[in-house]
C-alpha cells in the first residue's frame, strides 16, 4: 500500500445511458482516503454522492450505467476492473456499506440476527455457534442492550435507532477495512442521530476502520470527518480537511452552504437564514463553464465561458473556481 | 434454543411473544386474521373435513370401493323407496358402495391437488423469479412462453398433453401441473419485481451475496402470500380440471374412484338412477368452493393493501 492510502479514486466517470442522451451523474470526481481516517462527502440532493458510492462499491446497474473512465483503488488494486465474482468477496468483507434507511434495508422475513449471521456465513468459515457468538458480539459492540435476545427479533419489532445499530453490526461483521455510509443518520431523529455519531466513531478509533461518510449536513461532517470533500453537479469543488474547510472555505458554493445553517439564538435581525438562490442545475442540461456561476454572488464573466480547473492551495485545499 | 445456555429463559420468552400481542411472531397475527374472515373459516372446515375423510378412508368407509356386488346394482340411497342402510348412499351400477367411492375420492381428489399444484408451483415460481430478477431478454422470453401457454383454452391444452402422455391419473397430474405454471409464474414476477426495488436487495447485494441466493434467500419469502393464496385457488381449479379429464375419459382410470370419471359413468342412468351422478358431484362443488373460500380468505388475511 503506497503512504497509507487506503482507497484512491481517481478521475472517475460514471455516467448513465438515458432516454435523450448521456447522465454525467459523477464527472471527474478524484477522492482519497487514508487508513483509519474519516472523508466526509457533501453536497446537495442528486449531486452524485451516493452514485460514487455505489460505484466503489460496484452496485451501479449496467445498463444503464457505465463507467466512463478513472479508476478506483483499493488497497492497491483497481476495483473497476476486478472480476465480479472476486468483487463479492469484498464486499461486505473488506468494503461495507450502511444506508440511509433502516427502516427499509433490512429484510422484513427474517431475524435480525439471522441477517447478519448470513454476512459472517458468506465470508468465512465458522460453525453455527461460533456465528451466533459473533453475532451477540456485534451486537453488544454496536450496544444493543439485552443482545442475546435481540437477535431473535425480526426488524418490525426495532425502532429506527436499533435497525440502524443493526445495519452498522452488519457492516462490521467481517471487520471491514472501509466502511461506506451513505446518509446513515438522515432518517433518523436528532437525539438517536447523536448517539449513532458517536457510535461510529468510537467503533472507528475501535477497529481502525476507514469511513467514507456521505451527507448533506454539515454539522454532522464536523463532528466526523478529518477531511471533506464539497460535491456540486457530479465534480467536487472543493476538497480539504475539516478544520481548513470550516475556517476558510474558499469555493462561493462551500461558503453558501456553510453560512445556510440555521444559527440558535441570534437577535432578529440575524435570524434571517440565508439561501443560495437558484436551484442545482439540471444534470441533462449544465451551464456552460463553471456549473455553479448562475447561483454564485461573486461570479466575474469568465465564469459563464470556462470551466475553472481544480486549484491546488497548498496542503490538499483543493478549489475548483476562479477567483 | 440453537444450544444457548439460557434455553429455558428463551422458552418462557418465546411463550410470552406468543401470547403478548404486541410481540409475538406476525405469523400468529395472520392466523388471527384468517381465523376472524369468516369465508376463510368456512372454506378452512371443509377442506379439514375432506383432507381427514381422505386420510380416514379405511376407517370410515362401509365397503370397498372397488368391490362389486353383483346383487345390489343401483340400490337407491337409503331414504328412498328401496334403499338399504347398508348402502347410505346407494350403489352404481356395478353394485358399488358410493358413499366408500366418495370417501376415497377425496384421497384421489386431494392427492392430485398437492401433485398438480405442487409441480405449477415450482416451476412458476422458479421461471417468474427468474424472469423478475433479469428483467431483459430473459424474461421476454419466458413471459411470452408463459403467454403461449396462456392463450390456449385450459382443458384443451390438458386435452393435448394427456393426448401426448397417453391418459392416466399421473399423466392427468402432470398435465394440469404444465397449464397452471404460467398462473404462478406470472404472479411471482410480479412480486419479485416489486421486491427488486426495496433497499434491503441492495444492502444483501452489498454484503456479497450472489444473484441466485438472493432471489431465493432474500427476495422469494416476501413473495410467499400471493403465491400462497394462488396455490389455494389453484386447488380448486385443478381438482375441477381433473374431474374434467377424468370425464372424458383421459383421467383415472376405472376402476379408480374418481369423482369425475363417477360422473362419467353415471351419466348414461341419470333418469334411472340419479344418485350415480348427482353425489360426485356435489362432492366436486363442496371440494372447489372450499379451496375457493379458504383462497379468498387467505387474500384478506395477507394482503396489506386489504389490511384494516
Amino acid at each position: 500500500m503506497d503512504n497509507g492510502r487506503l482507497l484512491e479514486i481517481r478521475n472517475l466517470k460514471t455516467y448513465f445511458h438515458v432516454r435523450g442522451g448521456v447522465l454525467k451523474a459523477v464527472d471527474d470526481v478524484s477522492l482519497t482516503i487514508a487508513q483509519g481516517e474519516t472523508l466526509g462527502l457533501v453536497g446537495e440532493s442528486g449531486c452524485g454522492k451516493s452514485v460514487t458510492a455505489s460505484t466503489v462499491m460496484g452496485l451501479i446497474p449496467m445498463p444503464p450505467g457505465f463507467i466512463a473512465g478513472g479508476e478506483v483503488v483499493f488497497e492497491g488494486r483497481d476495483l473497476l476492473k476486478v472480476p465480479e465474482s472476486r468483487m463479492r468477496e469484498i464486499r461486505g468483507n473488506k468494503i461495507s456499506m450502511i444506508f440511509q434507511e433502516p427502516m427499509t434495508s433490512l429484510n422484513p422475513v427474517f431475524t435480525v440476527g439471522d441477517q447478519v449471521a448470513e454476512v459472517i456465513r458468506l465470508h468465512e468459515k465458522l460453525s453455527r455457534k461460533e456465528t451466533r457468538e459473533r453475532v451477540i458480539e456485534s451486537f453488544r459492540l454496536v450496544g444493543i442492550p439485552a443482545a442475546e435476545s435481540r437477535i431473535d427479533d425480526y426488524p418490525h419489532q426495532m425502532s429506527g435507532g436499533m435497525r440502524q445499530r443493526v445495519m452498522i453490526a452488519m457492516a462490521l461483521a467481517c471487520h471491514p477495512k472501509l466502511m461506506i455510509a451513505d446518509e446513515p443518520t438522515t432518517a433518523l431523529d436528532v437525539t438517536i442521530q447523536a448517539q449513532i455519531l458517536e457510535l461510529m466513531n468510537t467503533l472507528k478509533s475501535e477497529t481502525g476502520a476507514s469511513i467514507l461518510f456521505i451527507t448533506h449536513d454539515l454539522g454532522v461532517i464536523a463532528e466526523m470527518a478529518q477531511n471533506v470533500a464539497v460535491m456540486y453537479a457530479g465534480k467536487v469543488m472543493e476538497a480539504a480537511d475539516a478544520q481548513t474547510l470550516f475556517a476558510d472555505p474558499r469555493h462561493p458554493y462551500t461558503r453558501g452552504l456553510l453560512s445556510s445553517i440555521p444559527i440558535v439564538g441570534l437577535d432578529k435581525k440575524a435570524r434571517r437564514l440565508s439561501t443560495i438562490p437558484g436551484v442545482v442545475p439540471s444534470l441533462f442540461s449544465l451551464p456552460r463553464g463553471c456549473l455553479f456561476h448562475e447561483r454564485c454572488s461573486v461570479g466575474r464573466k469568465e465564469c459563464g465561458t470556462e470551466e475553472p480547473p481544480l486549484i491546488d492551495l497548498g496542503k490538499g485545499h483543493l478549489v475548483r473556481c476562479h477567483i | 434454543m440453537r444450544g444457548m445456555p439460557e434455553a429455558s429463559t428463551q422458552k418462557v420468552s418465546y411463550w410470552a411473544r406468543m401470547t403478548n400481542p404486541e410481540d409475538r411472531h406476525p405469523f400468529f397475527d395472520q392466523v388471527e386474521k384468517l381465523l376472524k374472515n369468516r369465508t376463510g373459516v368456512a372454506g378452512l372446515v371443509i377442506i379439514s373435513l375432506f383432507a381427514l375423510v381422505s386420510v380416514l378412508a379405511p376407517l370410515l368407509s362401509p365397503h370397498d370401493p372397488v368391490e362389486n356386488a353383483l346383487y345390489d346394482q343401483l340400490k337407491p340411497p337409503v331414504w328412498q323407496e328401496g334403499g338399504a342402510t347398508k348402502n347410505l348412499l346407494g350403489t352404481d351400477d356395478l353394485g358399488r358402495d358410493m358413499l366408500s367411492r366418495l370417501i376415497y375420492g377425496a384421497r384421489v381428489s386431494l392427492t392430485l391437488g398437492v401433485v398438480s399444484v405442487g409441480i405449477a408451483l415450482v416451476f412458476g415460481s422458479f421461471l417468474g423469479a427468474v424472469a423478475g430478477y433479469n428483467k431483459g431478454w430473459l424474461d421476454n422470453l419466458i413471459m411470452r412462453f408463459m403467454d403461449i401457454v396462456l392463450a390456449f383454452p385450459h382443458i384443451l391444452l390438458a386435452i393435448v398433453i394427456v393426448a401426448y402422455l397417453g391418459p392416466g391419473l399421473r399423466n392427468a397430474m402432470i398435465a394440469i401441473g404444465i397449464i397452471n405454471i404460467p398462473r404462478f409464474a406470472r404472479i411471482v414476477r410480479a412480486s419479485v419485481i416489486d421486491e427488486y426495488e426495496k433497499d434491503y436487495v441492495t444492502a444483501a447485494r452489498a454484503v456479497g451475496a450472489k444473484d441466485g441466493r438472493i432471489i431465493f434467500n432474500a427476495i422469494f419469502p416476501n413473495c410467499l402470500a400471493p403465491i400462497i393464496v394462488q396455490a389455494s385457488l389453484g386447488f380448486g381449479a385443478a381438482i375441477l380440471d381433473a374431474a374434467g379429464l377424468s370425464f372424458l375419459g383421459l383421467g383415472a382410470q376405472p376402476p379408480t374412484p374418481e369423482w369425475g370419471a363417477m360422473i362419467a359413468e353415471g351419466r348414461a342412468m341419470i333418469l334411472r338412477a340419479w344418485w350415480v351422478m348427482t353425489f360426485p358431484g356435489i362432492a366436486i362443488l363442496l371440494a372447489v368452493l372450499g379451496f375457493n373460500l379458504l383462497g379468498d380468505g387467505l387474500r384478506d388475511a395477507l394482503d396489506p393493501r386489504l389490511r384494516d
